[in-house]
């Protein structure tokens, strides 16, 4: 093979298959990763964040945004769709040429990976992370007539915390130099994480120049997916209500809502008796998959436990009544078991078979349990809320 | 009579060789057997082994195993320090010397199911091959996913392979929090009176008759059987004081028939041999030595009794101080080492519900400058608090006679607990003069 070959996967040997009827095409279309051109519900941010950096790209100067925001609102994809724009614009000649470098910090090993990852893209050269950091410092201090503005997005920030910020640190201190021209446009999820982890310099650094993208609203997640379907009649109207409302009040994550779009349109296929004359998708396939993926199964488990698993569950309360506290020790839950197993007229068990019902329960993590080798003095406390228990084991 | 294990897989004069040198254990033996099933027959993949120390476990499963000539590799999870020593000895033993050779230098479970996986193509099992981990219980201390790797192995590498777990601990104590494969568990219990007079009369002297023999275990089992079940240890005792036992028959004071008079020349040398070899405070070879010579038995010197050492002055008056500092309660100290300690009532010194004497509670802690102020009031003379005296409290912490708790301050008030029994410290103050007893809370 040749030395500096291109990394490359084996490709498929029949293409992919085009959709074949609606709810195909709806899925297609409703896919994660299908961003689409334009974002819906994103302009104001959109044209923040491409005003700064257009304004830093044709001053020559450089800065720092920090923006912020719950997963699943659509940060990454505005900036992109920023980067997006404005590399058209450059290309028409409106404003000066630009360089666009992205590292994600989730990606990387280790923090120092960043200085690595940054120097590669910058200029193909490879380095071990302290070299990288030293090269990257002078070409960043260093003036050089001839170049272009970089852009920098740093995904994921708050995985390149170290002891010391200094990965953070150098992030944020070399767009102040003055020949480095680099504008850093750095993304987490919490909206205090300047204050929160950052020491006062870097802090200082990054600037107030902040950004904050809100949780969609049940309005904003409907026009995405319609947007998103683009008159591909595939859905009922009441039903992408019902979704985009349930996920609203929940996180208000566009992701999220996607994919129960798409999990509804396969129950409905399912649910077809013939696969070409597909209907729309309706309430029922949407309640459907909301119930399969927002639903806990704790109260399932202990319905289907066996008996002698539930009876120790009832012991466990019986024991937390007793004692007052919301913890006790296998031995306090195994003597309440064995008086539940006469009262119920079940053969009493014994302390082994205690103890593995006891793990079983704790392995499904409907317990919390100290190790195993504890034995009887193991503590036992509930994963789930007591109400939880009682009404799953009330039902019969 | 035992009986004759039976199985259609393996040859009829092998399991009668197995039969005979496994007593008592044909039970298991037959359980075992018929979860092994024939050679190429798949195994269930992972069994359990519980029982006491000297319960035959290892000894019925090596047996088994060598006997019927089947693929096995016994490991000791004690040796195995790293888990590289262990993959490495499982694979040597069933790929050849050179198999191990491409391990990583610090090889994961995944490592080794690769490469089993990898060789196991190569060299594929016509019969079941059989992992014995002895002394399962370090497992534990190993990383998370060994034991639940071990017990579900033969799904992982896809071979015909069975892991045999040896443990005196029951399973209960093993099961991890995240769950795993569960093993089939079975129980080897402790031999009886009847069987272990069986087995131990097996290996009889051979100038005299098996039924002397015989009947000297039966004495011997009287004495021990109350205290001491392990087969190991009464075989080794058996094998000690048979030569006391013969004496007797030696001199022509006695003949094989005089059961009665053997008894009494043996009774009460084994009742001394309980406390004394039994307890390893003679050592073997010592008490054959005696034997041998003929002296009395009892005025050896025992390991036991040799708690006496040499201390410089000063140190034992500090040991002194440090034990009345660890083993009477703060309060009384006025009360016991100042001079003019004015009135002390009476009711209020000795508190009645104080019941549990501080000697069965153990020693306390106590802070250096109580223990400065105890030393200086029993010592007579005017002491100066040279470097001396310090370094030899340091000395004394080294010497394991003192020990120092909570270590979070070593400069400033450190805190100590005195470490000796009372009989020690009695025979130190003697050497010095000193009643101690006239000065512990517990004995007013």
């Amino acid at each position: 093979t040749p030395r500096n070959a291109t990394p490359s996967i084996p490709t498929r040997s029949l293409p992919a298959r085009k959709p074949g009827n609606v709810l195909e095409e709806a899925r297609a279309r409703l896919h994660v990763s299908s961003v689409p051109e334009s974002l819906p519900c994103r302009e104001q941010e959109f044209q923040d964040i491409y005003s700064f950096v257009e304004s830093k790209i044709i001053d020559g100067t450089g800065g720092c945004m920090y923006i912020s925001g719950v997963p699943g609102t659509g940060k990454t994809a505005t900036v992109h769709e920023v980067i997006r724009c404005l590399q058209h614009s450059s290309d028409q000649d409106e404003i000066p040429a630009f360089r666009f470098i992205e590292i994600n910090g989730m990606k990387m090993t280790d923090p120092h990976q960043a200085y690595v990852q940054i120097l590669q893209k910058l200029t193909d050269q490879k380095a071990t992370a302290d070299h990288a950091a030293s090269l990257l410092e002078k070409r960043f201090s260093n003036p050089a007539p001839k170049r272009e503005t970089t852009v920098l997005l740093v995904d994921e920030l708050d995985l390149l915390w170290t002891r010391k910020q200094n990965v953070m640190y150098n992030l944020f201190d070399w767009p102040t130099r003055r020949h480095a021209r680099l504008v850093v446009l750095a993304i987490a999820n919490t909206m205090d994480l300047p204050e929160r982890i950052m020491i006062n310099r870097v802090a200082s650094r990054l600037g107030l120049t902040r950004m904050s993208f809100q949780p969609y609203s049940f309005k904003q997640l409907q026009q995405i997916i319609t947007s998103r379907l683009n008159r591909v009649k595939a859905f009922e109207e009441d039903a992408l209500q019902l979704v985009s409302r349930k996920v609203a009040a929940l996180s208000g994550d566009a992701r999220r809502c996607l994919d129960i779009c798409r999990r509804a349109t396969e129950i409905c296929e399912h649910s077809s008796s013939q696969p070409s004359d597909t209907g729309l998708v309706g309430m029922g396939h949407v309640m459907e998959a909301l119930e399969e993926m927002f639903s806990s199964s704790y109260i399932t488990a202990i319905r289907c436990a066996s008996l002698q698993e539930q009876l120790f569950l009832r012991a466990v309360i019986a024991e937390f009544r007793r004692l007052g506290l919301e913890e006790a020790t296998f031995q306090q839950v195994f003597v309440q078991h064995q008086t539940l197993c006469r009262v119920e007229g079940l053969q009493p068990i014994g302390v082994s078979e205690g103890l593995a019902v006891c793990q079983r329960l704790g392995t499904c993590r409907l317990l919390l349990l100290e190790p195993s080798r504890l034995d009887v003095l193991l503590r036992v406390r509930l994963n789930v809320s007591q109400d939880d228990v009682l009404y799953a084991l009330k039902e019969d | 009579m035992s009986v004759l294990l039976q199985h259609p897989g393996y040859a009829e004069e092998r399991l009668r060789s197995v039969t005979e040198r496994l007593p008592c254990r044909e039970a298991q033996a037959c359980t075992m057997l018929a979860l092994m099933g024939e050679p190429e027959q798949y195994s269930y993949p992972s069994i359990f082994i519980y029982g006491h120390r000297a319960a035959g476990k290892s000894y019925v499963t090596q047996t088994l195993l060598k006997e019927l000539e089947l693929p096995h590799i016994v490991v000791s999870c004690v040796e195995c320090v790293s888990a590289g020593l262990l993959f490495e000895q499982v694979l040597m033993a069933f790929f050849g010397s050179s198999s191990s050779a491409s391990l990583p230098r610090s090889p994961s479970f995944s490592d080794f199911v690769r490469l089993y996986r990898q060789l196991c193509t190569q060299l594929p099992a016509n019969q079941t091959r059989y992992i014995v981990l002895d002394k399962a219980e370090l497992l534990r201390d190993m990383d998370a996913n060994f034991l639940p790797g071990f017990l579900r192995l033969q799904e992982l590498v896809d071979d015909n392979v069975t892991v045999i777990f040896l443990s005196e601990i029951v399973w209960d104590k093993f099961r991890p929090n995240t769950g795993c494969f569960e093993p089939l568990l079975l129980h080897f219990p402790n031999y009886s009176k009847v069987e272990l007079q069986e087995i131990l009369a097996q290996d009889c002297h051979p100038s005299y008759s098996p039924e002397l023999y015989s009947s000297y275990i039966n004495i011997l089992l009287g004495v021990f059987y109350s205290v001491c079940r392990d087969l190991r240890e009464l075989r080794h005792l058996a094998a000690l004081n048979f030569v006391k036992f013969c004496e007797p028959l030696e001199n022509g004071e006695a003949k094989e028939k005089d059961t009665h008079k053997l008894w009494r020349n043996i009774e009460p040398h084994l009742k001394r041999a309980m406390q004394t070899v039994y307890l390893r405070e003679v050592s073997s070879v010592q008490w054959e030595q005696q034997q041998t010579e003929e002296r009395e038995t009892a005025d050896m010197r025992v390991l036991s009794a040799h708690d006496h050492v040499e201390l410089p002055y000063y140190s034992k008056f500090l040991l002194i101080a440090a034990y009345l500092a660890s083993y009477n309660p703060a309060r009384t100290d006025r009360r016991f080492f100042l001079k003019h300690h004015g009135k002390i009532k009476k009711t209020n010194f000795l508190k009645k519900h104080e019941k549990t004497s501080n000697h069965l509670l153990g020693p306390k802690p106590f802070p250096l400058d109580r223990l400065l102020a105890i030393f200086y009031s029993v010592v007579d003379s005017r002491v100066a608090p040279t470097a001396s005296v310090f370094s030899q409290i340091s000395s004394l912490v080294t010497l394991q006679l003192l020990s120092q708790v909570s270590h979070d301050d070593q400069l400033d008030a450190p805190k100590y607990k005195c470490t000796v029994s009372l009989d020690f410290i009695r025979a130190i103050s003697r050497t010095v003069g000193f009643d101690i007893v006239r000065y512990l809370y517990d004995f007013l």
